[in-house]
């Protein structure tokens, strides 16, 4: 399927930009031609099932991960040219937090990490410390999953980067925290100038603070826009249809998901409401009902389009 | 005045969030000239982006429903049009019927009359 869907965006000032970037490990494709664009002060979602290419695309921009092709700019620097800025300007929180400074109790390692950032904020840090209900004298290896983000979160804030990179932030944490962390993150936002690129697959818990979306999968960036333009732009529609109709030709390719029931049809589309919906009506279709996708639902349609027939 | 928004509603939130600040209006838990949340205060409370709270604010001004002064903050502006608000409100409300009941295969006649016989029982059962 030709996809109708937009994956470049109109911004000319962007944080973070890749150009034809390729990683393999073996015989794996991890990530495959990525242009990502992440929109200076944007809060970009990546989105995508495990093993989509996002952790990847994660640690190439942080210069862990050397490309096999293609380019990585974050903040105007090439990531291959100057790793060690680049990492000095993001705040980051790594999918996995149990590695290294298992020894190390959280205490030490937070005035550890301050001493790398001179833009730390240590009062911040403090209050940070306390929503997080981190106790300094606990040592980092005996730390649940949850606690150890909450740690990595604490130091990826505190120094005010421009840049966040949070890979599966709330990935561990009870619902309480994850609601602590997105009201930190809300207020992060208000106080501070940053972009944030997240990755998440559970797009419901970070929705509300993102603006713009990357659908990642299979190594491939399926699409790219403000989250705006796909909740403007796709919609469902469930319309009648007479016996032995054909279809609507002209819709092939902005067609995401079809599911058919005896003579009732429901159309997931791309494309402006009113010109989709004409479509229909010149096809002998009578249409039912339009309604719009919540932002899972419409990632759903996007990473795993369906034509079926349930006759 | 409180704010509250429904994750599963299908409207934006900064729509959501126009529409809280106007029903805050027609019941009068928002008067005019009293302030509203800080964009910080609202977007820290619903856990939202900041930008969508200025955005929501933003739009409003644009109605003259809200003004804003600057380094203080923002207001509710006193209007003689709240019988406007109210009107747009009912609107709203009118839609999001409509939608549903030309899903369930009704016209707008046919939901009309079922109102109008709904209303009246609510009536009859309240006065009784």
């Amino acid at each position: 399927m030709t996809s109708p869907l937009p994956t470049q965006l109109l911004d000319s000032d962007l944080a973070v930009v890749t150009r034809g970037l390729t990683k393999r490990y073996g015989e794996l494709t991890a990530v495959r031609d990525l242009a990502l664009q992440v929109p200076a002060g944007a809060v970009y979602l990546l989105v995508g099932p495990n093993g989509a290419g996002k952790s990847t695309t994660i640690k190439v921009l942080l210069d862990l991960v050397r490309a096999d092709a293609g380019t990585a700019e974050v903040l105007g620097v090439n990531v291959r040219d100057d790793g060690p800025t680049v990492r000095a300007n993001i705040g980051y929180v790594p999918e996995r937090t149990d590695w290294g400074y298992g020894w190390m109790r959280v205490g030490r390692l937070l005035e550890h990490h301050a001493r790398y950032f001179p833009t730390w904020d240590a009062e911040y840090a403090g209050r940070l410390a306390r929503i997080f209900e981190l106790r300094p004298e606990r040592r980092m290896g005996k730390l649940s999953k949850g606690q150890a983000r909450r740690v990595h979160l604490l130091m990826a804030l505190a120094h005010r980067p421009p840049l966040l990179v949070l890979d599966e932030p709330t990935d561990g944490l009870d619902p309480l925290m994850r609601d602590e962390t997105r009201g930190v993150l809300a207020e992060h936002l208000s106080e501070t100038p940053t972009t944030v690129l997240m990755s998440t697959h559970h797009v419901e818990e970070v929705e509300r603070l993102a603006d713009h979306i990357g659908v990642m999968r299979g190594g491939e960036l399926r699409a790219q826009m403000t989250i705006a333009e796909l909740q403007g732009g796709l919609r469902r529609y469930r319309v009648d249809v007479p016996d032995g109709w054909q279809g609507v030709p002209t819709l092939n390719g902005a067609v995401l998901r079809r599911i058919a029931a005896a003579r009732e049809v429901q159309w997931t589309v791309w494309g402006a409401e009113a010109d989709i919906s004409m479509q229909f009506s010149r096809a002998g279709a009578t249409v039912r009902d339009v309604a719009p996708l919540s932002l899972l639902d419409a990632t759903l349609a996007l990473l795993n389009p369906k034509v079926e027939d349930r006759a | 005045m409180l704010i509250t928004i429904d994750p599963t509603d299908v409207r934006p939130i900064y729509v959501q969030i126009m529409d809280e600040v106007r029903r805050a209006l027609v019941l009068g838990t928002l008067a005019p000239e009293e302030p509203l949340p800080s964009v910080r205060q609202l977007a820290v409370e619903l856990r939202v982006n900041p930008n969508t709270v200025a955005q929501a604010y933003r739009e409003l001004e644009r109605e003259g429903v809200v003004h804003v002064r600057r380094g203080q903050g923002t207001y509710a502006t006193k209007t003689r049009r709240n019988g406007t608000e109210r009107r747009t409100l009912a609107r709203a409300v009118a839609t999001r019927a409509l939608r549903e009941a030309h899903r369930n295969g009704l016209s707008a006649d046919e939901l009309i009359e079922a109102i109008r016989a709904a209303a009246h029982h609510h009536h009859d059962e309240v006065s009784s």
